[in-house]
């Protein structure tokens, strides 16, 4: 996909570069003493009408009263390092990652979400990073801080921070997503707002150090096929990885957007698995015990593994799905009135690239592209936009996420059928925004989160 | 072992299937599928002639055939070892009616697969930096807690006490947020209940899952009370190994978990004065009534096409085709909607459509 828009920008830029080399020859440029330069094109040369381009503006009201000054025109605004680490205005207080309290008997094993209707582009700021604590934050003292590696190792190793830094760095764009993410819909919709229903995961950058290095850097035995990370917190995370995923992408990172790791993701260290389980991100990193069969335990058992209609249950299902979600207009807005909309949203995959992503407003039955304005990266959130005229009648808003290896993000009923409703975790079904006919009373123009 | 899923997955495949016929592509590969056994052995060349789209319907066709035995129709085929798209490898350890089931990367994969060969199979030319300290193992006896799922990392089976005292330690530590008989308090969770886990109703609340009906191991729920419990002083020195058991053992009588079976096939129960140690432990382990109903991730089980115009009903909507018939919110007498007020009002344990975070 990247490759194709790189092609697509580079004959672009040789077409461009033609053209103004035949404009340049056209417009009879003067060669003076090796100096070139080009004439002004000539009015008559504008393509441009502006009538005709201001015309939706017709029959507007104008604004007839002159707009006072602004206070901020008229005095003077505060100086350097009044806040030597900055600080979001005031007016965006509302732009805040939420729980709800009646999810979990208490705040130390809870989870909050990020406020996706407020975000742009791939990027979540470090401050709105979604959370999810199992014992709640430590906050640790990087000095005293170790990482071992040992079990089924030549030479079991610890390190120190400055060690962990001293290595080769590499630093990636990937989503972070707990499985749980969209788990409250399950069985039918609950909330009104993106927050609640795709929250559950964030997008940063990380820097760290591959874990393939430092697991060669110990010497795996033979023997050795899996590594069971655990953290320093008060729940001594664990989680079972197979050697296979450890050594394909896997990293311990010990920043994320630039600055070191935030205490709610793991400060000072943490595992980053692209693609996969949140869970499996094991935070505040002290030990990886490489072991010869996995351990089974309770974060593999008896959570994170997803219930079906017959009983029985899956387990270690590492990859999150391909999934999508429209995050404007959501249930968080209103429509503005019949006309035209640039439909935003975000598609990310566990398993690579996103290929394509479709929109439909007829609730699934036709579809059209979407374009991508942003970098399209691996495991990595991307942002779609749909040029969309909406004709003011009912519509039900989709959007469908197709990533390289070929998966094609199904519909909700589909998911149902197949997965029960007792799951819990891993819903990457599509979701369902229905627009209320904007001469609906009152509820005219509100978006609303349905379920098929 | 897997019955049930089977024939679930495979109703539940086929239908999946019959409304996905109107979208048609062909395979953009050349490369011949070789049928030599019961999947195309040259499975990677297939994915690599597509673009590694080996989750493509028409790619996984052609690697697993059509027939109802082995093809896509037939989901069985994902809990063959041998078929490149499955998670499952053959039971290593003899832990119980299933084992400790080893799920791994499917070899369909290929893009994880290559990355690990070459990030470390394949590296020859590797050489230490030397940046890290070596450590002996005997230093790391402290941090290393770990207990697997076959009971390797347990104490010594000196270290114990019996059921009752293991009693009167679980309701001293764990009591006010479990309940005594484990029955759960305060929005906790339940550690001894019976729930069936098939719930007749989808709308049903989801069954509740505990230790009795649904951990598979009893090895590593040890590990785990150990490792975290009590919640706000976790791995206490107090406690220690012989209280961690007594709790245990405590927490697997009230769940009535067999230690074995006598002559006439009677299932014997822990005692009051059972002295509950390792040994006692292992020999539950083979026992947890769940273990034989986990199977390894298969997703994605769902292939479809990207379809753009005039799409099947199936796909539309409700899966009928009718886009008006969704589900909303449900209101209250007032019209605003209704959002878990049981969980709001206390009246239900809270919880993600199910309980316990």
């Amino acid at each position: 996909m990247t490759d194709k828009i790189i092609e697509k920008v580079a004959i672009q830029t040789d077409e461009s570069r033609n053209q103004s080399r035949r404009a340049f020859l056209k417009g009879g440029a003067a060669v003076a003493s090796g100096v070139l330069f080009t004439q002004a094109a000539s009015a008559s040369d504008i393509k441009f009408n502006p009538k005709k381009a201001v015309a939706p503006y017709a029959n507007k009201k104008e604004i007839t009263d002159v707009l006072a000054d602004q206070k901020s025109r008229k005095a003077l605004g505060f100086g350097v390092r009044k806040y030597p680490y900055g600080l979001p205005s005031p007016f965006e207080r509302e732009v805040q990652r939420r729980t709800l309290e009646w999810l979990t008997p208490d705040s130390m094993a809870s989870i909050t979400m990020s406020p996706l209707q407020s975000l742009h582009g791939i990027i979540t700021p470090n401050g709105l990073h979604f959370e999810r604590f199992h014992g709640g934050v430590p906050t640790i003292d990087p000095d005293k801080h170790r990482l071992v590696i040992h079990g089924l190792v030549e030479r079991p190793l610890i390190f120190t921070m400055d060690d962990l830094k001293r290595f080769p760095s590499v630093s990636r764009i990937h989503f972070v997503e707990c499985p749980a993410n969209g788990a409250l819909e399950w069985k039918g919709v609950q909330l009104n707002s993106v927050q609640w229903t795709h929250g559950m995961m964030s997008c940063v950058e990380y820097t760290g150090v591959r874990l393939s290095d430092l697991l060669k850097e110990a010497g795996i035995k033979p023997e050795g096929k899996w590594i069971i990370p655990e953290g320093a917190d008060a729940s001594g995370m664990s989680r079972s990885i197979p050697l296979e995923l450890a050594m394909d992408d896997c990293f311990v990172a010990y920043a994320q957007n630039g600055e070191a790791l935030r205490r709610e993701q793991g400060y000072p260290i943490r595992l980053v698995v692209p693609g996969c389980e949140a869970n499996m991100w094991v935070k505040y990193l002290r030990r990886i015990m490489v072991h010869d069969v996995p351990m089974q335990h309770r974060e593999e058992t008896s959570k994170y593994t997803e219930l079906m209609p017959d009983g029985t249950a899956q387990r270690f299902s590492w990859y999150m799905e391909a999934n999508s979600v429209i995050t404007y207009p959501s249930p968080d807005f209103h429509m503005q009135g019949p006309g035209k909309y640039y439909v935003r949203g975000i598609a990310w995959s566990g398993r690579g690239k996103v290929d394509h992503v479709d929109v439909s407003t007829d609730g699934g039955k036709n579809w059209q592209e979407a374009h991508f304005t942003s970098a399209v990266l691996d495991k990595a959130w991307t942002r779609f936009e749909f040029e969309w005229d909406w004709d003011g009648k009912e519509a039900f808003l989709m959007s469908r996420v197709t990533d390289e290896t070929g998966y094609v993000q199904p519909p909700m009923p589909q998911m149902r059928n197949l997965e029960g409703t007792n799951n819990v975790y891993h819903r990457t079904a599509m979701v369902t925004w229905r627009i209320h006919d904007w001469n609906n009373g009152k509820d005219g123009g509100r978006i609303q989160n349905v379920q098929y | 072992m897997f019955n049930t899923k089977k024939i679930i997955l495979v109703a539940g495949i086929t239908a999946v299937f019959a409304g996905l016929s109107a979208c048609n592509e062909k395979l953009t590969s050349n490369v011949t599928p070789i049928m030599d056994g019961e999947y195309a052995s040259n499975y990677v060349e297939i994915i690599k002639a597509n673009d590694g789209k080996y989750l493509d319907s028409k790619v996984i066709e052609a690697i697993l055939g059509k027939g109802a035995t082995h093809g896509r129709d037939g989901l069985q085929g994902k809990l063959d070892p041998k078929n490149p798209y499955s998670f499952e490898v053959d039971d290593s350890i003899d832990g119980g009616n299933h084992g400790n089931s080893q799920c791994k990367v499917p070899m369909a994969f290929t893009r994880v697969q290559d990355s690990a060969a070459k990030n470390y199979k394949n590296d020859a030319t590797f050489v230490a930096k030397g940046f890290g300290t070596p450590i002996a193992e005997a230093a790391l006896e402290k941090w290393n807690i770990t207990v697997d799922g076959d009971g390797k990392g347990l104490p010594d089976s000196s270290v114990g006490m019996t059921v009752e005292e293991g009693g009167a330690v679980y309701v001293q530590f764990c009591a006010m947020c479990h309940g005594e008989f484990g029955e759960g308090a305060k929005g906790y969770l339940a550690l001894a209940v019976d729930e069936d886990l098939i719930a007749s109703d989808p709308k049903d609340p989801a069954p509740m899952k505990s230790v009795g009906n649904y951990w598979p191991y009893s090895a590593t729920l040890f590990d785990y009370i150990r490792r975290t419990m009590p919640f706000w002083t976790p791995n206490a020195d107090y406690i220690g190994d012989k209280g961690y058991l007594g709790i245990t053992g405590y927490i697997m009588q009230a769940n009535y978990i067999p230690i074995g079976f006598d002559e006439d096939g009677e299932s014997m129960e822990l005692e009051d004065d059972t002295f509950y140690n390792a040994e006692v432990l292992m020999k539950q382990n083979k026992f947890m009534k769940n273990q034989g109903n986990f199977f390894c991730d298969h997703r994605p089980i769902i292939h479809n096409e990207r379809c753009m115009k005039d799409c099947p009903d199936t796909m539309v909507g409700d899966g009928s085709g009718d886009i008006h018939n969704f589900v909303e919110a449900r209101k209250l007498p007032d019209g605003t909607p209704q959002y878990n007020v049981p969980q709001r009002l206390n009246e239900a344990p809270p919880g993600v459509g199910h309980t316990g975070m």
